[in-house]
């Protein structure tokens, strides 16, 4: 479903994504893992055309997001990393608006937006502006932005932030529902989110691609001969660790990780 | 087209719930009954003195629609040029600075569409406020009596004139996008297209005292000249190429500009 081949971006001399090929089947829940600045927001942003990339394709479904973006952008339901909300309008004219924007079928879009607030559990705010919702809600705002319309793919930019515990299982929990029928690619920093939503694991590091593999796969490689469940998830700390450790920025990631996780 | 309409729709919500367009409206409401009821001043005055002085053939030739609407509309011109900064300034700086430019930019929607849809709702917003200042012919008519007992207030002349407003609005509201979709901030935004029409507006006043082709050029670019055949009851096809060739070129430079982010 999507195919990234050789992808590039560079910023003047900043290299963002270096040389990143990796591919994701239909219907693949893929959790994309690596510390700040490691490039995945950037790879997101090719990803949905929002930003082209300097080498390299991308393919969704067989259309090159450069060559076809909007082909490419009528299957794709993005999230990005700040929820893209307007603060004067209510969730109900938002998700109006955004109907529009992805030209669903006038009759349905009733409908189809009390679907998504109810996938996002934004029952009770739809008649309040945004401007007067917490962050959580806004995050779910956004989330049921990306659902409109069903869309094939999702592309979700570290859907959880800002979301309390409770807030957080329920996202999982849809993210889980959405394997199958959805291919999803989401990111975060938040490993137990990986373990327990997503089947393959992609983990880069300063923009290039360090390993990718299913969660089994993973243990074995780097956890050679030790027993672990998935409900046990130290064990997906100590591979992250392995593999992104070096830079001084990656620590401090991931002593962040050990703070929000413990 | 449906996306276009969508974010127009959109626009105009958002411009209706904030305070900016209705600030501009009630600024444009201030000025233009400001100015009506100064010019209706100065008119009973002159007919008075003429009627003092026994000179009909004076009072016939004071026309209500000259003396007090053209005048009226006018300044109403400057104001616009004013106002349509303020209008503008949010449409694209707004979405960058929010980040809801994504938003537009991952859906499946053309540049042109984002521009047409913004565009239009600009459009919706600028013809209330010409519409306001309609409404003071209107008010005249129901009062004032022609020379010989006719319509005061002629039509026509209004007509035009409303008509040059819109197109001198259109113009400004062009402008306005267009530096609205360079930058990310909405004060520099505003301030950068009220510079740019301000020199349009006045172009002439750069070329006080000069003769020959540099005046020409001068008044031919400038966006006053082009609005006073309108105001005098004239449609003069070159005033409204100059208008629209604002329109096109703006719609035109703004769809670039929004190409250009999937180039950056």
């Amino acid at each position: 479903m999507i195919e990234v081949e050789n992808l590039t971006k560079r910023y003047r001399d900043l290299v963002a994504v270096d040389g990143l090929t990796f591919k994701v089947e239909k219907g693949e829940v893929v959790g994309f893992l690596g510390p700040n600045g490691a490039g995945k927001s950037t790879t997101m942003r090719i990803l949905t055309g929002f930003l082209p990339a300097t080498a390299g394709t991308a393919r969704v479904a067989g259309f090159d997001v450069f060559e076809d973006p909007l082909e490419v952008k009528r299957r794709i339901g993005y999230l990005p990393e700040n929820p893209p909300v307007y603060p004067d309008l209510t969730p109900r004219e938002y998700l109006r608006f955004c109907a529009g924007l992805k030209r669903l079928p006038r009759k349905g879009v009733a409908a189809e937006i009390d679907r998504v607030a109810e996938l996002a559990r934004l029952e009770g705010t739809m008649d309040r502006v945004i401007g007067s919702l917490s962050k959580g809600y806004r995050q779910r705002v956004g989330l049921a932005q990306a659902l409109l319309g069903d869309p094939e793919v999702l592309i979700l930019d570290e859907p959880t932030v800002g979301l309390d515990p409770l807030q957080i299982r329920e996202v999982r929990e849809l993210v889980k529902s959405l394997a199958g029928r959805h291919t999803v690619v989401l990111s975060t920093h938040i490993l137990p989110e990986v373990a327990m939503t997503c089947q393959k694991v992609l983990v880069v590091n300063r923009g290039r691609l360090v390993d990718y593999d299913t969660l089994q796969g993973l243990i074995q490689k780097h956890l050679p001969g030790r027993q672990v469940t998935l409900e046990d998830i130290a064990f997906l700390e100590e591979i992250y660790s392995k593999l992104v450790e070096g830079p001084p920025a990656a620590a401090a990631a991931l002593a962040d990780l050990a703070v929000g996780h413990g | 087209m449906r996306a276009a309409l969508a974010i127009a729709r959109k626009e105009v919500t958002v411009h209706l719930t904030t305070p900016m367009a209705w600030v501009v409206l009630m600024v444009a409401a201030f000025f233009s009954a400001l100015f009506f009821t100064a010019g209706l001043d100065a008119y009973r005055f002159l007919s008075l003195r003429a009627m003092q002085f026994q000179n009909p053939g004076l009072l016939e030739h004071l026309n209500v629609t000259e003396r007090v609407i053209s005048p009226l509309f006018g300044s109403m011109g400057v104001l616009l040029i004013i106002v349509a900064p303020f209008l503008s300034m949010r449409l694209f700086a707004e979405e960058k600075r929010a980040r809801t430019f994504e938003l537009l930019l991952t859906a499946p929607v053309r540049p042109w569409e984002i521009v047409l849809g913004k565009y239009l709702a600009s459009m919706a917003v600028l013809l209330l406020t010409v519409a306001l200042v309609a409404l003071f012919p209107l008010l005249l008519s129901f009062y004032a009596g022609g020379a010989q007992g006719g319509a005061g207030v002629e039509w026509q002349t209004v007509a035009t004139g409303l008509l040059g407003l819109l197109l001198l609005g259109a113009m400004a509201m062009a402008v306005g996008m267009v530096v609205s979709a360079l930058t990310e901030s909405v004060i520099v935004s505003a301030l950068v297209s009220l510079i740019l029409l301000l020199v349009l507006w006045m172009a002439t006043a750069f070329t006080v005292g000069v003769e020959g082709p540099v005046r020409e050029l001068t008044s031919a670019l400038s966006a006053s000249e082009h609005l006073s055949a309108f105001l005098s009851g004239r449609v003069d096809l070159k005033d409204v190429v100059y208008y629209l060739s604002f329109v096109a070129l703006g719609l035109y430079l703004a769809d670039r500009a929004v190409e250009g982010q999937r180039w950056v």
